[in-house]
């Protein structure tokens, strides 16, 4: 079991590490331009936009000329090589292999904070490995730190360039999750009570009343645009409840702003685990063991609990895990639909912003808790059925 | 005698307002709204020129003066002002106890009359701030531009390291026309010229104050990068919670200077929506104050069709500071935006043919999608927007304009419009473009927002107009969509033959406006960012040009008399009109349901002031129409 779960790790770090550097190659073909606000683009001399790009770590000032103003093509071998560097203006594109090499490099960075907790901008991070190696040579990396002051060593991802400015990108995806968290978990919780016990119902009273209406739902859920019911939600709720229609942190009552986008959220995943549970109850309804049990006099309800849904749990409990970890990616349309400042559409607009640190962030996210997802999904499987093996040959998985 | 009566009338109305709102709140806690396409781009006040960023920040941090709710000059952070000289030396002198404090209200330094110099180093410094707000220091304040220069050069010689590592003392302190006296609280600003409206400029931004302590707190590109959270504050507000695209809640500053002067709200909250119909739904929610209606919305509320109970409560709104435009294109590509729209460029440089666009177009239907109650609300005939500029006896420059162009707003139909003129003109248009080759109907391509139902719906109501008033056999109005940087995708590569365009001006002088369409100038806007006038070479066009740039130069030239320099600003500005380099569009005067009295709101045509949560009357209901037409003969007879 160890070997086979170091095997996973290593497989999902080679396939993280694939997509980090996939994306990060895509991202640098998009013309450069789209780094600029209008204004800049309208505003910026050629030299001012090469000025940004290397505060932005695309460009760099180029190593013949030091950025003296004063090369050409004839004198800096550098810029003749670099296709869209201009005369005169001392910068060069940087190679997509040293932007790469830094951001890995960069992911460990030291910061330096005050007293207060607050990080001192005007000393830059440095990475781990300059860091340790300024150490090991005798030299203080940041200098003559003031009382007070501290160290402390932080994953970095780099700052947000447009959508939330000098802002580091893990600071924003973890205040972005943990709204998304909150109410994606509560959601989970109530889709996957209601959606469980209904099911169970459904099943219990197969072909009933209970049944057909349960049917219904799941079929106008899944039939009708979500858009829809949300509005339908939405006009209701505002009208009939007086609940606000859009999320508010800062609200009084910060939960009952909570209340619309969670039953909307819950809306879908409850008819999901209605149909599957029902379905899997059903097959198991009719496998032999339930009949001999039922001879031997159990109770219905016994049957129905220790051993029907026991087993029809199984398949559920694989996305259980990787359903979990989907709530901190968010919903785009409810998060939109309610202004929810969650994770749902940070990708979506950090795209269309073009802030690449923060977009490389969020895939990054995303890619690992989709492998982390199915992998313990794997795993709670074995542990609820232990006859599920996931190591060896045959019927392994 | 009149002015008694409409005294008499307002005082009636205003008792009868006070009847009808008796036992009425006023607001604590202001909720209010912007569409997701104006959210902020920066926090650091000296590095923006948007409206979606200054209409935030001028609640953040105190200028020299700021407006008040009938746009005049009001004192701020100075106490008083004055020009020992005419107008060519400014001195302002400050308030004493004001201080920046953080996000949390924690003072962090006393404001200083060097802070001014400082913000205005930082504006001119070229490897600071990148040239913004850069352009108005350097055409006012005496070696504004010298330093700006020095700056650039040095940056190319030296690396901007060097650049940035400069200050408000040595090089700076010699060369440019600011002194500072910390101990006596005074600035002194020696301008290169007279220049009268100059108290205007210290309303806005480029003349706004920075910390030094701050700058050595958190370094040059810190500054220029800074957030809500590492910023510091002056201003009546600061900001406790923000969130990109979602809400920033503005709190009341809990160590601002004037707290004991002016009225503010507990806390404002801005709510960023998708559209003017979800900001609909939340008035209607009562999660905000106050919203302004689209046209659907406006109809139905109106034709008590759908939300009739809100009839009661329409209000129109004050005209913004925007005058738009349709803005020819003279130098306009193909769709691969590189070869040159050969048909159109011709077309666009013959005067006849503009001026059949100009006479032939009745807007009025376009207007309805701002404003479908009262559409010629919205009818614009200047380029210069109303009340930036007033004469000796009050009349607003744009009227001087006016007359000068035989014109003047009726209310009941749109005056400029006259269709024989128009066909007069298209005749002879067309028959002098055919002589030079070029093929009828003349496409038009105009640009929207491809994601825009709002635009698509108000491109095809233009669409119409063109074909109705121009006939398609002459021009056909061409709607082409872009994905999402109209300067990328568009403006760069030329392919649009108009835009429609708002520009609000930054101080009150009609350069501001007219300055920004002159031939051959680097500083002209919308000649080198949309007409691109100076690339195309029709004789005719330069002339009409370059007789329009001599006007301007020789309009502000004039510093010792101002009737007599808005005179011949008004002269040039009807020599460009007559001549249809633009075709003036409209004013957004639109409706909206609101518990705000738009009359005790700061209302300047022109600068950065607009947005101030500062002294505005609230109700807890919505105002109903004649409380505010009430409320509007008050403000008229005050």
């Amino acid at each position: 079991m160890i070997k086979y779960i170091l095997k996973r790790l290593f497989q999902s770090v080679i396939v993280i590490l694939l997509v980090v550097c996939v994306v990060f190659f895509l991202l640098r073909l998009m013309p450069s331009d789209y780094f600029f606000t209008e204004d800049e683009l309208i505003k910026f001399t050629e030299a001012q936009k090469y000025a940004k790009l290397e505060r932005l770590g695309l460009m760099k000032i180029c190593p013949t000329c030091d950025g003296s103003g004063l090369i050409n093509e004839d004198a800096c071998p550098a810029c003749r090589e670099s296709p869209q560097a201009s005369k005169g203006t001392g910068y060069v594109n940087r190679s997509v292999l040293a932007q790469l090499g830094d951001f890995f490099s960069d992911m460990l960075q030291m910061r330096v904070f005050n007293a207060k907790g607050k990080e001192v901008k005007s000393i830059e991070p440095v990475s781990l490995i300059s860091y340790l190696s300024q150490k090991f040579s005798g030299e203080e990396p940041f200098g003559e730190l003031k009382d007070g002051y501290s160290i402390r060593m932080m994953f970095n991802l780099g700052k947000s360039i447009r959508l939330e400015k000098n802002q580091y990108v893990t600071d924003v995806i973890t205040a972005k999750m943990s709204v998304s968290l909150s109410i994606g978990l509560v959601s989970l919780a109530v889709s996957l009570v209601l959606g469980v016990v209904l099911g169970v119902l459904q099943a219990r009273y197969k072909d009933k009343l209970f049944d057909h209406i349960g049917t219904g739902y799941t079929v106008v859920v899944n039939a009708v645009p979500r858009l829809v019911i949300y509005t339908i939600i939405m006009i209701a709720g505002a009208s009939l409840l007086g609940l606000p229609m859009r999320y508010d942190a800062t609200a009084e009552k910060p939960w009952l702003t909570m209340v619309l986008p969670v039953v909307c959220l819950s809306i879908g995943s409850t008819a999901g685990y209605m149909l599957w549970t029902r379905r899997y109850m059903v097959d198991e309804l009719n496998k032999d063991y339930i009949r001999l049990a039922k001879l031997k006099g159990l109770s219905d309800r016994k049957v129905m609990f220790r051993h029907v849904l026991k087993n029809a749990f199984v398949p559920l409990a694989q996305y259980l895990p990787y359903s979990i970890l989907l709530t901190v990616g968010g919903s785009l349309l409810v998060e939109t639909f309610f202004a929810v400042p969650g994770m749902g559409p940070e990708l979506t607009t950090a795209i269309g912003r073009y802030d690449l640190p923060l977009v490389q962030g969020i895939v990054l996210l995303y890619a690992t808790m989709g492998i982390i997802g199915v992998f313990l999904g794997d795993l709670l499987m074995t542990l609820i059925d232990p006859r599920i093996k996931l190591t060896g040959k045959g019927d392994a998985r | 005698m009149k002015k008694l009566l409409s005294l008499v009338l307002a005082l009636a109305m205003l008792a009868t307002l006070a009847v009808s709102t008796a036992g009425a709140e006023e607001l604590k806690n202001l909720n209010t709204y912007e569409t997701k396409a104006r959210e902020l781009e920066t926090w650091n006040i000296h590095y923006s020129q948007a409206a979606a960023d200054l209409n935030v920040l001028c609640n953040l941090i105190d200028g020299l003066l700021t407006n008040d709710n009938h746009g005049n000059l009001k004192l701020n952070a100075a106490k008083s002002y004055e020009s020992p000289d005419g107008g060519k030396t400014w001195i302002f002198t400050l308030n004493e106890g004001m201080t920046w404090f953080d996000k949390d209200g924690e003072v962090q330094a006393d404001v200083k009359a060097s802070d001014w110099a400082t913000g205005l180093e930082w504006v001119l410094n070229y490897a600071k701030n990148d040239s913004y707000n850069a352009s108005m220091p350097m055409e006012m304040i005496a070696g504004a531009e010298e330093y700006y220069n020095y700056t650039k050069a040095l940056t190319e010689s030296d690396g901007a390291d060097a650049v940035k590592a400069l200050d408000a003392e040595g090089k700076f302190a010699e060369m440019v026309g600011i002194a500072c006296d910390d101990e006596a609280g005074t600035i002194t600003y020696t301008l290169i010229d007279q220049l009268p409206y100059f108290p205007s400029v210290a309303t806005y931004n480029c003349l706004y104050p920075l910390s030094a302590e701050l700058i050595e707190e958190v370094g040059v590109d810190g500054y220029r990068d800074i957030t809500w959270e590492d910023m510091w504050y002056s201003g009546a507000y600061t900001i406790t919670y923000y969130e990109y695209q979602n809400q920033k809640v503005f709190t009341k500053s809990p160590n601002y200077w004037n707290d004991a002067n002016c009225k503010r709200f507990d806390t404002v909250t801005v709510k960023m929506v998708e559209s003017a119909s979800v900001a609909f739904q939340l008035f209607k929610n009562g999660e905000l104050d106050h919203v302004s209606l689209d046209q659907a919305t406006l109809q139905g509320i109106y034709n008590e069709t759908s939300d009739a109970e809100y009839k009661a409560n329409l209000v129109e709104a004050r005209p913004t500071k925007y005058s738009y435009q349709i803005h020819l294109v003279y130098s306009k590509n193909l769709e691969d935006g590189t070869t040159p729209d050969t048909n159109w460029n011709t077309a666009i440089a013959n005067e006849n043919f503009r001026k059949s666009l100009y006479y032939g177009l009745d807007l009025t239907n376009y207007f309805a999608r701002t404003n479908a109650i009262n559409p010629l609300s919205c009818q614009n005939f200047c380029y210069t927007g109303n009340g930036v500029a007033f004469t000796s006896d009050g009349t607003d420059y744009t009227k001087l304009v006016r007359a000068e162009l035989g014109l003047d707003y009726d209310y009941t139909a749109y005056a400029r419009v006259n269709a024989e003129l128009a066909a007069q003109y298209k005749a002879k248009a067309i028959e002098e473009l055919t002589a030079k080759g070029v093929t009828f109907p003349v496409t038009i391509d105009y640009y929207i927002k491809g994601d825009s139902d709002v635009a698509a719906q108000t491109a095809k109501v233009l669409e119409n107009i063109f074909s109705e008033c121009l006939g398609d056999e002459y021009v056909v109005l061409k709607t082409n969509t872009y994905i999402s940087s109209l300067a990328n995708e568009v403006r760069k590569p030329r392919k649009a033959s108009i835009h429609i365009n708002g520009w609000g001006a930054d101080f009150a002088d009609p350069i501001n406006f007219l300055g920004q369409e002159t031939y051959n100038d680097t500083a002209a806007y919308y000649s080198n960012a949309y007409s691109n006038c100076n690339d195309n070479d029709d004789p005719d066009l330069i002339a009409a040009y370059q007789e329009f740039t001599d006007l301007v130069t020789a309009a502000k030239a004039i510093t010792d008399d101002m009737d007599a320099r808005y005179a011949a600003f008004a002269k040039a500005e009807a020599c460009m009109l007559n001549h249809a380099l633009v075709i003036p569009c409209s004013y957004e005067v639109g409706w909206e349901l609101t518990k705000i009295n738009n009359y005790s709101k700061v209302y300047s045509m022109y600068g950065m002031q607009a947005y101030r949560y500062v002294d505005w009357e609230t109700n807890d209901v919505p105002y109903t129409t004649e409380q505010m037409e009430a409320l509007a003969a008050a403000y008229a007879a005050e």
